[in-house]
């Protein structure tokens, strides 16, 4: 018996092996070897992680785990959750180059086979944050967490989405071309997988809903040095000097 | 004060205005209205769901109340009202549908950014585009946070992010499609042609400054017109056709810890 959801997670699992064969699996080596941690394709560097030392944190989405291997550099305890396996290959890869040692879970964020009130940190960049279903993930996250636990998570901002033309591969444009109130799931023409774009109306009453405090919404500014991504083309960098083109989420489990 | 205008005198003159144009005259309608309506689409509160489910024995202060009807819609229902507001034709119409209404409240000539009423006195403190569009949330914000007591609901409604972001320079002319300003530094903004002066701030920002001002955030409803509602008239700024795809304004709820 197959659920809309398998087929959808299905479908970002081809949509991320294939991307992995492009460009992940290649760009892996250059990110775990960095150890400074920055949020979002401007590499935006601030403290908002905090001092993670010692934390249990589970990054959901993890993809080549990047992320967790810089959170594992600082002195976090990560565990990397993914549900494609070329990515986790890619990741396997990095820790023997790296000997940065953590573990790795194949699964996707919907539904994660680990404990309950495990992690004192969730993190979600670029990950579950864009294309797992938000009823699903964050109530994982909440699951997940100890109280007092943080969910830190980064994704496309509203404004970048609603500004997206619907053709593949062309960039956001300085217009409102699609509205706000719509679906949240979409997909895209020539592209296999499925993303969820909210409001933030719509992410303040599902995280509320899930138990979390709402700490702060950073909309991300690119820095005036800095350049459109060499892959990921969809946020020009001059759009995202003057609009965010990434919003992260800072919220509090209670 | 580095700021070039005053923008309370400035507000002032522009509701003066603004009351001899409409809001006089609008205000026996808008008193005698039996339901509580959010915005130029007129959305039903049953449907939004921003207030608390029962005002009845809540003490509630209004800030930037113009003509007070948002208040009279409380006081009816129940709660102690009073209205703030720096216009004093605004007021005097306020109490001109008092008289005529019977329903009571008093009623105080100050601006948001400075309320002269004590500390911990409100259970509510509610804002229907006035200190919340029209008073420097710098100001206002902490002012709202001073008077509530703990655990009291602060609720305001603003023009959206979105309007703000895509509303041409020209006061009259009506909010498109297109990005015409930068997110980032969104803040003070005087209209071409206008008098007042408004202030935006991008969801980030008023997150953050509620945060700093001991609010948790509750909710932030973007508000989409009802089926069958019909362009504004005298706030024309906005279509139908626009505020049904877009929210041309939004509810923050924010709880006072």
């Amino acid at each position: 018996m197959s659920f809309p959801e398998d087929d959808r997670i299905a479908a970002n699992v081809a949509q991320w092996t294939k991307t992995n064969r492009e460009f992940t699996d290649r760009d892996a080596e250059r990110k775990w070897q960095d150890p400074q941690i920055y949020w979002g394709e401007f590499g935006t560097r601030d403290a908002w992680l905090g001092d993670v030392t010692g934390l249990d944190v589970v990054e959901l989405g993890a993809g080549t785990a990047y992320f967790s291997a810089k959170l594992a550099r600082a002195g976090a305890r990560p565990v990397a959750v993914d549900p494609t396996p070329a990515q986790l290959q890619t990741a396997r890869r990095m820790q023997q180059a790296t000997g940065l040692d953590f573990p790795l879970v194949e699964a996707p964020a919907e539904s994660v086979p680990l404990p309950d009130a495990s992690f004192d940190l969730a993190i979600s960049e670029y990950g579950a944050s864009l294309w797992a279903d938000p009823e699903r993930w964050l109530a994982e996250a909440a699951r997940l967490l100890r109280p007092g636990g943080r969910l830190l998570f980064l994704t496309m901002s509203t404004l970048a989405h609603l500004c997206t033309p619907d053709e593949d591969d062309q960039p956001i444009v300085n217009r409102l071309v699609r509205p706000l109130f719509a679906p949240w799931e979409t997909r895209w023409e020539g592209y296999a997988g499925a993303e969820f774009h909210l409001s933030h109306g719509d992410w303040i009453r599902l995280l509320r809903a899930n138990g979390f405090a709402i700490d702060a919404l950073h909309e991300l500014q690119a820095p005036p040095e800095a350049k459109t991504h060499e892959y990921y083309l969809v946020i020009p960098a001059e759009w995202a000097r003057r609009w965010p083109g990434e919003d992260l989420w800072e919220c509090t489990k209670r | 004060m580095h700021e070039e205008v005053d923008s309370i005198t400035a507000n002032i003159a522009d509701w003066t205005a603004a009351n001899e144009e409409h809001t006089d005259a609008s205000a026996e309608k808008a008193w005698r209205h039996p339901g509580i309506l959010w915005g130029v689409f007129a959305i039903p509160e049953e449907q939004v769901r921003a207030l608390p489910e029962s005002v009845d024995g809540l003490d509630v202060v209004e800030l930037g109340c113009g003509t007070a009807y948002f208040g009279s819609w409380l006081q009816r229902r129940g709660a102690r009202v009073t209205g703030v507001d720096p216009t004093p034709a605004q007021l005097r119409t306020a109490r001109r549908m008092m008289s005529a209404t019977g329903i009571r409240f008093p009623l105080v000539e100050a601006p948001g950014e400075s309320v002269p009423l004590p500390d911990a006195s409100f259970d509510l403190a509610v804002s229907e585009y006035g200190a919340s569009l029209w008073a420097d949330p710098y100001k206002w914000v902490p002012e709202a946070a001073r008077l509530l007591r703990p655990g009291g609901l602060l609720v305001f409604l603003t023009n959206s992010t979105l309007m703000y972001l895509a509303a041409p320079d020209d006061a009259d002319a009506q909010v498109g499609t297109e990005l015409l300003r930068s997110m980032f530094g969104m803040y003070r903004m005087q209209w071409e042609g206008a008098t007042g002066i408004e202030y935006h701030l991008a969801h980030g920002d008023w997150i953050k400054l509620l945060r700093e001002n001991g609010f948790e955030i509750e909710a932030l409803h973007e508000l989409r017109p009802q089926p069958g509602a019909v362009d504004p008239t005298y706030y024309d700024f906005v279509t139908v056709e626009w505020a049904e795809k877009w929210p041309a304004e939004e509810i923050w709820v924010a709880r006072k810890t």
